[in-house]
């Protein structure tokens, strides 16, 4: 049983590489041979040797450093600003009335879509992508803030209700606690958007020096190398940043009776 | 359930979009900012309207929506396929499963300076970052419906010697639609934030490119147009499918419809 296992994890293992290392032989094959548009392709030595480039000359650690600050930047301020609008839509019910048709109008336009209008407004240096990245991550957490404290059992509130608890004590000890959950949800998801924005913004707003703007710039050299490169930092740090706000939450909300 | 009154509700709910308007014209009328910064409602309706009976938003919408519906059309349906395999056949999922959740992590935009290297910045490129946004929220919804019909009726189908046609059919398909038609709606939602996007980058023709055009010529009435227009399309593209989707669910019985 248990070596069946072992050989199933590994022959998964193995099965599992086969795709990927032949799109990778026939890629490095096609950068070598030069096919049809080998300009198009670089080998594997190429992409390395522009890592090794970018990595010596400190422009990824500058440039990943520079990404991240935009990224928790917005972050920062844009799920700040949605957690107080989201709970102020949740327990007062004429700002929820006001600003529900608000929101869910500005919320209609794509993203990116705010880029024109914002760099008219704001220049295209790092406030217009502070802003952009912000709006990415206010959007979900306000909606997942509303939707925490809404979503409250009333049998807890009347629980409260019967220990005659003020309005604070209700927030603090019933709403607060069983709304945590769906904020940190929210909360995995503006950081999954910010990052996304954070790139997007970069790319269009070539100004400063982000990974974004380095791939810009690869691009617009024809130095596919460096943009395999920035795919993969991008890549991985998106991975990694699931991955540790899903450990957080895990970790935060251990007191939760389990529900499957 | 409302606990206010209704006529309260309805008239704060109507009065603020208009309070927003008021705001913004009376902010330009008293010329609070100058008219390069914030131009009035009548200037952008003005622009609306001249954009409209040259003929030129219909082009550009049109141009975009083409793009929007092969892009999607592509991405869409060959994540149908492609989540339809990984859920059916355990060989299929072990061989592309790696390779399939390490690009997910990949945002859509970091791809985009990569496509313009391979594809240059024609058509192909955009509809091949749009199929690719589309792609894997149908592919993996597609995947999670399926995985998730219960394994008995797989062997209910077997103990009556369901041929496979009947088995998609009869079991599948009804037994996965909900799942994989919310995976689709996301999918259009994202088909067209990186449509616009895209079109931003790359401006040629399309939505994003008369947004940027105005942009830098300063025509803020142009880029408010876009930004209106574009959100209206978003829009109307999600409630259709919502309808859509209300529809070919029709027959399902209310009881069963937990995932709705």
């Amino acid at each position: 049983m248990k070596a069946h296992a072992l050989y199933g994890a590994a022959g998964r293992l193995a099965l599992g590489l086969i795709v990927p290392l032949a799109l990778f032989a026939l890629w490095d094959h096609q950068a070598r041979n030069g096919g049809a548009n080998a300009f198009a392709f670089v080998s594997a030595a190429q992409v390395g040797r522009a890592l090794r480039e970018l990595l010596h000359s400190g422009d990824l650690a500058l440039a990943y450093g520079s990404s991240l600050k935009n990224a928790f930047g917005g972050l920062f301020w844009g799920s700040l600003a949605g957690l107080l609008t989201g709970a102020a839509m949740a327990l007062v019910r004429p700002v929820d009335w006001a600003l529900t048709p608000i929101y869910h109008s500005f919320r209609q336009v794509p993203l990116l879509g705010w880029l024109p209008l914002i760099g008219l407004w704001f220049g295209s240096g790092d406030l217009s992508k502070l802003i952009v990245i912000g709006l990415s991550a206010f959007y979900p957490a306000v909606l997942y803030t509303y939707e925490g404290l809404k979503g409250v059992e009333a049998r807890m509130l009347e629980v409260g209700q019967l220990y005659r608890l003020t309005a604070w004590q209700t927030f603090w000890t019933i709403r607060w606690p069983s709304a945590l959950p769906s904020i940190f949800t929210g909360l995995l998801q503006s950081l999954a958007f910010a990052w996304i924005a954070t790139i997007g913004v970069e790319l269009l707003f070539p100004s400063g020096f982000g990974l974004g703007t380095v791939m810009q710039h690869g691009q617009l050299q024809a130095r596919l190398d460096i943009v395999v490169v920035c795919i993969v930092v991008v890549g991985l740090t998106g991975f990694l940043i699931n991955l540790l706000v899903s450990r957080l939450s895990r970790h935060a909300l251990r007191w939760r009776a389990v529900r499957s | 359930m409302s606990g206010g009154t209704p006529s309260a509700k309805t008239v704060v709910t109507m009065a603020s979009p208009l309070c927003v308007l008021l705001l913004w014209h009376g902010l330009t009328a008293a010329r609070v900012f100058p008219p390069e910064v914030l131009v009035s409602p009548q200037a952008v309706l003005a622009a609306f309207d001249s954009l409209i009976r040259t003929g030129e938003l219909a082009r550009h919408l049109g141009e975009s929506l083409q793009r929007l519906l092969w892009g999607f059309g592509i991405g869409s349906g060959s994540g149908l396929l492609f989540g339809l395999a990984m859920a059916l056949s355990v060989t299929f999922s072990r061989l592309f499963d790696p390779l399939f959740q390490a690009l997910r992590q990949v945002p859509v935009l970091a791809f985009i300076p990569l496509l313009i290297l391979v594809f240059g910045i024609d058509e192909v490129f955009k509809i091949v970052i749009i199929a690719k946004a589309a792609f894997f929220p149908t592919a993996l919804s597609t995947l999670d419906g399926v995985r998730g019909v219960p394994k008995a009726w797989f062997e209910v189908a077997r103990i009556y010697r369901t041929p496979l046609p009947a088995l998609v059919w009869r079991v599948l398909i009804p037994a996965t639609v909900p799942a994989v038609l919310s995976g689709v709606r996301l999918s259009l939602t994202r088909a067209w934030l990186v449509l616009v996007a895209a079109e931003l980058i790359v401006a040629d023709s399309g939505i994003g490119q008369m947004m940027e055009m105005g942009r830098q010529m300063f025509r803020l009435d142009v880029v408010m147009v876009g930004v209106i227009v574009a959100g209206v399309i978003g829009f109307a593209l999600d409630r259709g499918f919502v309808l859509l989707q209300a529809r070919m669910q029709r027959w399902r019985p209310p009881a069963t419809g937990a995932a709705a």
